[in-house]
């Protein structure tokens, strides 16, 4: 059994003490920042990023994912104690998980989210290693052609998929394949858009950009807010569920995982599609509808399970193909090229120690979080009440610093300052920044591999067409775009996000 | 929110991409073009360029002939503090060294919200710059001066 053989090298990267330490440091970070309104997990990435240089990619990448799960985990304890999504995949289970806190059951709530995502997350590292093997022996088969028409489909559906306006998206996608583009011409050599700063030769540093647009701009709009101060007064009796509760929560979490696990592979599901898509499905096939918003279980089981699955298969085109799904494996993606690893198809057989400690790692994460999350709650619940007024301050101190230390260089901070003011400016005009950080990432593997392809091809632009996987994957693209111009799609869109 | 005779949003949105693109078109002016089977550096910069150009038409377009809700007022304060707190620690960090810098961005930060009050938050600064030096400089071995040089 290859699949056994995989599991087992994976176990053995992330059992070795190092790593399980850095495991842990990236889920109590991951649960911290989860519990805390306001601070998302990309900026948090971002954050740590550059002080993963000294750590061994597998180590780096183990901690990294650790604190994307993490804060899934710790985002439902807020939703369920004080009515606010810790994370935006946690939305949903305000709805339920609070009014279940306020009939007295909040311990069940707390201890039914914990089991739907452990339950979750062990079924989708399983989902993981079943399918990356597979796509991975496709993905050996790609030339430039067909690479470059993978990338574009990540975007497209990334941008199709993700809320917000499309065509809004779309321009942002570009907008980040403008930025990518600076820096010195590597076939050339030629500078381009540097504007006489030498800072710029090596092309603009996404975590500067990250942190700007996604932690200062969203601080700034964040303060703009009416100030809303709740205090913590939730006794938590009894964390152990009832067998009534669990024979209730069991079938929601299946079908939450299973949601999740499916919407997670998509470019642009990540972490906040699924849960909604749960919810609406639990409240479908409930006996009596009525009782969801009155705390109902498997309103809290089935998103809790969906967001998790969809968390950690979201990392399954990363791992297999080298395309992030959203924003968060964007920076995933930096983070490996950091470490001089090119991401792409030939990962998985290149670094499969890396590929397989990553996912197994997730299983032993979760686990890990079971521990953190359940026994210790109390001490999350303690560090909600840390107020706004000291919180921002420290964040806005350590991106400085962050972002100092990737490169040692001032002019990150500069840069930093900059994107956090258009981070605002897109906050104010409804503009979604995911996309641009997507655009950057891959704006030179795209130019890189089209490039190429131009030159195998001489210069003829239906090559992308007369090459059978690329036709296919470009034909899924068109059928995206066309299909969003169609009214009654573009409806049920509408109605599905706006849920 | 206000109602607003065009739709804000997306002209500003609009305008922002023209700006760009316009910028960028001027400053790859003097690049190479080529042709797609032998590309030179410009030729990415422009296409992208030119695409984000019809963009901006098409949003500034949209935005002056449909209406909707306005933008929510820009509220100076937060913005300033952020951005400020920001820029002084690019000043200050390597010159006067992350002790400093830090206390100044924290306190600076600070003044984003009224609820601050200034003992607490000063002694807070001092507490974050402390653990900053720690597992910056001391732990994480980040090459930075700790003391005004």
């Amino acid at each position: 059994m290859e699949l056994f053989d995989n599991l087992l090298m994976g176990l053995s990267t992330a059992l070795e003490l190092n790593n399980l330490m850095f495991c842990l440091i990236g889920v109590v970070i991951g649960t911290a920042i989860g519990v805390l309104p306001g601070i998302g997990p990309i900026p948090t990435v971002a954050l740590l990023l550059p002080f993963t240089f000294g750590l061994s990619p597998a180590s780096a990448m183990i901690m990294l994912a650790g604190i994307f799960y993490g804060a899934q985990y710790g985002g439902s304890t807020t939703a369920i104690l004080v009515n606010v999504p810790g994370e935006t995949s946690s939305v949903v289970t305000c709805i339920d998980g609070h009014e279940m806190a306020k009939q007295g059951k909040a311990g069940t709530a707390l201890a039914i989210a914990a089991i739907a995502s452990f339950f979750a997350g062990t079924i989708a590292t399983i989902v993981i290693a079943l399918l990356s093997v597979p796509l991975s022996m496709l993905a050996l088969k790609f030339t430039a052609v067909e690479y470059f028409s993978l990338l574009v489909l990540g975007l497209i559906a990334a941008v199709v998929l993700a809320h917000g306006s499309v065509a809004k998206s779309l321009a942002m996608v570009l907008l980040g394949l403008l930025l990518g583009l600076v820096g010195i011409d590597v076939s050339s050599g030629v500078a381009r858009m540097t504007f006489g700063i030498p800072a710029l030769s090596d092309g603009l540093d996404f975590v500067p950009i990250a942190m700007g647009l996604f932690g200062l701009g969203e601080i700034i709009a964040n303060l703009e807010r009416p100030a809303e101060r709740r205090v913590v007064s939730q006794s938590i009796r009894s964390l152990i569920p009832s067998g009534k509760d669990l024979r209730a929560a069991f079938p929601a979490m299946v079908r939450g995982t299973a949601l999740g696990s499916v919407l997670g592979v998509l470019p642009g599901g990540g972490a906040a599609l699924p849960p909604f898509s749960s919810y609406a499905l639990e409240k479908k096939l409930a006996r009596d509808p009525s009782r969801f918003g009155k705390g109902a279980i498997e309103g809290v089981a089935g998103p809790e399970a969906a967001n998790n699955a969809g968390a950690q298969t979201s990392f399954i085109p990363l791992l297999t193909l080298g395309i992030p799904a959203n924003a968060l494996m964007a920076l995933m993606i930096g983070a490996l090229m950091m470490q001089g690893i090119q991401p792409g198809p030939q990962i998985m057989t290149e670094q499969p120690k890396l590929v397989w400690g990553v996912i197994a790692s997730m299983w032993v994460g979760n686990l890990m979080l079971l521990v953190i999350n359940l026994p210790l709650i109390g001490l999350w619940v303690s560090m909600l009440k840390i107020p706004y007024r000291l919180l921002f301050p420290a964040i806005v101190l350590f991106c400085c610093i962050g972002t100092y230390g990737i490169a040692n260089s001032l002019f990150n901070v500069w840069l930093m300052m900059g994107c956090a003011l258009i981070g605002y400016f897109f906050i104010k005009i409804g503009v979604e920044p995911a996309p641009l950080l997507l655009g950057l990432v891959l704006g030179p593997q795209l130019e890189e591999n089209f490039r190429r392809a131009m030159l195998l091809a001489d210069g003829d632009f239906t090559v992308f067409l007369s090459r059978p996987i690329s036709a296919v994957i470009l034909g899924v693209v068109a059928i995206l775009l066309l299909a969003l111009l169609s009214p009654e799609i573009l409806k049920t869109r509408k109605e599905a996000l706006a849920e | 929110m206000t109602r607003s005779r065009i739709d804000l949003q997306d002209l500003l949105f609009g305008l922002f991409l023209v700006a760009v693109a316009a910028g960028t078109l001027v400053a790859t002016r003097n690049l190479v073009i080529g042709h797609a089977a032998d590309m030179g550096p410009g030729y990415m910069p422009r296409v992208v360029a030119l695409a984000l150009m019809g963009f901006g038409l098409f949003f500034s377009g949209r935005g002056l002939c449909r209406m909707r809700v306005g933008i929510a007022p820009v509220q100076l304060r937060p913005l300033l503090a952020i951005l400020a707190s920001v820029g002084v620690f690019a000043l200050t960090a390597e010159r006067l060294g992350l002790a400093i810098a830090s206390v100044v961005a924290v306190i600076l930060a600070s003044f984003a919200t009224r609820e601050g009050r200034l003992v607490e938050t000063v002694a807070f600064a001092v507490v974050l710059s402390g653990a900053a030096v720690l597992l910056f400089v001391k732990l994480l071995g980040l090459p930075i001066p700790i003391w005004p040089r």
